[in-house]
């Protein structure tokens, strides 16, 4: 009882938390300046989708159809069609980023390292249909990138 | 019976079978490649080694005998070691390449690998590359280092096909699986290796990277292709038939089915397919609604009835429609008041008709075709016709029994044939009264009044003598008239000479069955009655109004001449078809309906076996199943009876519950005429190519590259090719009424003098008239 009214009559606790303000007024601040400043990302970071091509310029899907089975979400169609020097290849490819979860799944069953989640996060849509991904767009974020999807490929490779 | 234990479960097995069958019994999984219920034991890929008490080393299940008191163990230590080991090997050489593989999710080696295999491998050196080879338009053996060498293909083409198309050649690491120098496989059943091959080495080139295995969704079906009633299970994706595939029955089509019924699906998805009912106005066609085109039908067919008679419409279908569909066309035209129906287009001779005792059939079970011990096989091209039925006929000589063929042609069936009498058709009666005179002869047996006369004073050929000698030597006889004696002009003659001979020799008799519905449409009364017209008469004698239910008129019938003429100058012909196909010249309206794949419906195969279906996937476009379209047409035209809610209600009233007892070959009062033909000019051998049938083997692009598709020839034994002054590889016009075709002559000596052979349902031909008959030839 005492104790309680000398810590309400010397505004103990207001001392407290005006020291914790005060300690946090002089110290380092961690607020980013987004889109000035971003935070760090791991190598697995799964972002943006995007299908990678072989030095070559050879898209890498062989369109094994394994991440259309896989994804949880349903969000990828695949349509496969032989290319006439009788590879396997896809005629569509689509990932519907309206319905992905980014649970990574598509690009853990990649046989070939073919679709991959970028570190690409801040992609938007005006339109619901605009995140309507495909083949060519994909191809698209998968060029712009490659340098470092292939260094977190690289990066990341020791624990597959 | 021998008592065994696996992993601690008694077993009792007859003496002689294997672990691996023992295991069977008890519903135990052995993993194993190149063993197959259906084929011989190799024991070439040592997956199934299991670990025997007081054996010195692992034994393979498949090649071990079962012996009194062994003690099998599958999942010891021992074993599973054993097998590991084996599975190391077997992927040494093995493509990682599942991703792209048609086989991956349904492949053996994935699912033994993943249950039986180890972690990891060893083998760090290159894996040997094997070159793809060319196989045909079936089936892709691009990736042929995939093959494990199981030698289940190899086996297939001797056992089954009854051809060894693909061998083994050369030994260990250079071992490979390859054709005769620059030959294709084109046994009628090479689909089935598909099957067989348990990895993805032998694949389906029309498949070939359209889906996944688990994209697919699994629906049973019937085959319409021939009268086997073969078991399929089409595998369906986005709403379209993707592949088929067999569906066990060990009474029908064991494991197997024919490349016919495997590939076929490809016309159903043909362009050629109709979508939208059309009617026919100012000569220029134009889409219509369903209401509309229905109604211009039954208005017509009213107009028809009301003003020349109603026995001036006549229906013709093809047995390849379904009961239900045979049953309502008859129903309709009937209730028209008219009589003149018919599904036997290819038939030339209807005497017999009103004189059967019951619908004609097979006679006996499918099965026990081959556990005949003497077959007499009349009038067909039983492998191209029935490639399942050859195999089982195969089946009973491999067992010992002796097949007797009488034909007017000597194509390979791929099996012995103890006696053959290859004679012109005009003088296939004669043969068949030499062999019943032979028999007769021997036998002393009194024959009924209608063949006494005929048989008497002939005197039988050694050929015959000896047909005759092998019939009556066997204990379990079968007589089995094909496609070609049913098409016959003397068909009913056949038919009375090859009951009589059945009659002596104890056997059991009957018609390998022209199509899938050939004893439906007896049972679901789909022929003329009194007074009607049957096929042949209703094209002889033009009618005003045709109702034509999948019939394509120039490939489907008997006189292809006729029936086109017939059409043309006919008021209103309404075809009700899957396809737009030749009618679009004198149709009138065509109604599109859905195939088989798309319609509910029942097969009754030539056994008696009444199944039925449901479709698989929904119809195209605006094409609706037949059974509704004549139903609906029923209803407007105001025939009573007409309002069925399903294909099953339609069932119910056109089949009886058991049709066992409606079944009999029984012929009576066919008199057999005792004067021998005499035949003038050259005779005409038709034969229906396996993959000319009916529409949907027709549009069947894969089928079409095959060499069994290849534009028809004119055959003819070199002496008379000769007569011509024409060789082979020339090319000869020949000519029946006023039509003619140009093809390429070939010399066939296996052709009896005085014939030639051209094949009919081919649009090469379909110029042609009659398929039996007199034709000329000469060089174009």
């Amino acid at each position: 009882m005492i104790q309680r009214f000398f810590k309400t009559f010397l505004l103990l606790e207001l001392l407290k938390g005006m020291a914790l303000t005060g300690r946090h007024l002089f110290e380092r601040k961690i607020t980013v300046q987004y889109p000035d400043e971003r935070t760090p990302q791991s190598f697995r970071f799964r972002g943006l989708h995007a299908q990678r091509r072989y030095a070559n310029g050879e898209e890498r899907c062989i369109a094994c159809k394994l991440c259309e089975a896989v994804c949880p979400a349903l969000a990828i169609k695949i349509e496969v069609a032989q290319r006439a020097d009788g590879s396997r290849r896809t005629t569509q490819y689509d990932i519907d980023l309206t319905k992905c979860i980014f649970c990574g799944f598509c690009e853990e069953s990649c046989p070939v390292d073919a679709i991959v989640e970028t570190r690409v996060f801040d992609y938007h849509g005006e339109n619901r249909g605009d995140l309507y991904y495909t083949k060519e767009m994909l191809l698209a974020v998968g060029d712009k990138h490659e340098a470092q999807i292939a260094k977190d490929r690289a990066a990341d490779a020791k624990y597959r | 019976m021998i008592n065994i234990e696996i992993d601690g479960q008694a077993v009792a097995v007859e003496n002689g079978r294997t672990v691996m069958d023992a295991a069977h019994e008890i519903g135990k999984y052995i993993p194993h490649f190149c063993y197959h219920k259906k084929l011989s034991i190799a024991a070439s890929c040592r997956m199934c080694l299991v670990q025997v008490e007081k054996a010195p080393k692992p034994l393979p299940a498949c090649a071990t005998p079962v012996v009194e008191g062994m003690k099998v163990h599958t999942h010891s230590e021992y074993a599973v070691k054993a097998q590991q080991g084996v599975m190391e090997f077997l992927l040494i050489n093995h493509p990682l390449d599942c991703p792209i593989c048609d086989q991956g999710g349904e492949c053996m080696l994935q699912d033994v690998a993943m249950g039986y295999g180890g972690v990891g491998t060893r083998f760090t050196e290159a894996k040997h590359q094997v070159l793809g080879k060319p196989l045909g338009a079936l089936i892709s053996a691009e990736e042929m280092s995939r093959c494990i060498h199981c030698t289940r293909c190899v086996r297939f083409g001797q056992e089954v096909a009854g051809v060894m198309e693909l061998g083994m050649a050369n030994r260990g690491e250079f071992s490979a699986i390859m054709t005769f120098v620059q030959s294709s496989v084109d046994s009628e059943l090479s689909g089935n290796m598909i099957d067989l091959c348990p990895v993805g080495a032998l694949t389906s080139k029309p498949f070939r990277y359209t889906a996944r295995s688990w994209e697919l969704s699994r629906r049973k079906s019937v085959s319409p292709h021939d009268s086997l009633g073969s078991n399929l299970t089409v595998q369906v994706k986005n709403g379209r038939v993707a592949r088929v595939t067999p569906l066990e029955n060990e009474a029908v089509n064991e494991c197997w089915i024919s490349d016919r019924d495997r590939f076929s699906y490809e016309g159903l998805n043909s362009a050629e397919r109709l979508t939208k009912p059309m009617l026919k106005q100012d000569g220029k066609w134009i889409e219509v609604e369903w209401q509309a085109a229905l109604e211009y039908v039954a208005n017509a067919l009213r107009q028809i009835g009301n003003g020349a008679g109603a026995e001036h419409i006549g229906a013709l279908a093809t047995g390849t429609s379904t009961a239900e569909e045979l049953y309502l066309l008859q129903k309709l035209v009937r209730g028209l008041g008219s009589e003149n129906v018919d599904f036997r287009l290819r038939q030339a001779d209807f005497s017999a008709d009103g004189k059967r005792a019951g619908a004609p059939w097979l006679g006996m079970e499918v099965a026990e075709i081959g556990k005949a011990d003497r077959l007499l096989l009349v009038g067909s091209f039983l492998r191209k016709d029935h490639p399942l039925l050859a195999h089982r006929v195969r089946d009973a000589v491999k067992k010992g029994g002796q097949l007797n063929v009488v034909h007017s042609a000597d194509d390979d069936l791929l099996v012995d044939v103890a006696n053959k009498a290859i004679v012109a058709p005009s003088d296939l009666r004669a043969v068949l009264t030499q062999i019943l005179a032979a028999l007769a002869e021997s036998k002393q047996a009194m024959l009924s009044n209608d063949v006494q006369a005929a048989v008497a004073g002939v005197v039988p050929s050694a050929e015959a003598r000896s047909i005759a000698g092998s019939l009556a030597s066997g204990s379990n006889v079968a007589v089995l008239l094909g496609n070609f004696a049913a098409q016959h002009p003397e068909a009913a003659q056949l038919q009375r000479l090859a009951q009589e001979i059945a009659a002596l020799t104890s056997a059991k008799f009957g018609f390998l069955g022209e199509s899938a519905n050939s004893v439906g449409g007896y049972l679901v009364n789909a022929v003329p009655g009194v007074g009607g017209l049957n096929a042949a008469a209703m094209l002889d004698q033009p009618r005003k109004a045709y109702l034509l239910l999948n019939v394509e008129a120039e490939l489907d019938t008997a006189n292809s001449q006729q029936a086109v003429a017939a059409m043309k100058a006919a008021d209103l012909v309404v075809a009700m078809s899957a396809y737009k196909h030749g009618a679009v010249d004198y149709a009138d309206v065509l109604l599109p309906i859905a195939p088989f794949t798309e319609t509910s419906g029942t097969f009754v195969s030539t056994e008696g076996r009444v199944q039925s279906f449901k479709g698989a996937v929904k119809p195209l476009g605006e094409a609706r199943p037949a059974w509704k379209v004549l139903r609906v047409l029923g209803n407007l035209l105001d025939v009573a009876g007409f309002d069925y809610d399903s294909s099953e209600a339609v069932r119910a009233d056109a089949l009886p519950e058991n049709v066992a007892p409606a079944l009999n070959n029984k012929l009576d009062g066919v008199a057999v005429s005792a004067t021998a033909n005499v035949a003038a000019g050259l005779q005409r051998v038709p034969d229906v190519p396996i993959y000319a049938t009916d529409s949907i083997v027709r549009r069947a692009p894969s089928l079409q590259q095959t060499r069994d598709a290849a534009t028809p020839t004119v055959a003819m034994n070199a002496a008379e090719l000769a007569k011509l002054g024409a060789g082979c590889g020339d090319s000869v016009k020949v000519s029946q009424g006023q039509g003619s075709a140009t093809l390429v002559a070939k010399a066939d000596d296996t052709l009896p003098a005085g014939v030639v052979r051209v094949a009919a349902g081919h649009p090469a031909t379909a110029a042609l008239g009659a398929m039996f008959g007199t034709i000329s030839v000469e060089r174009a």
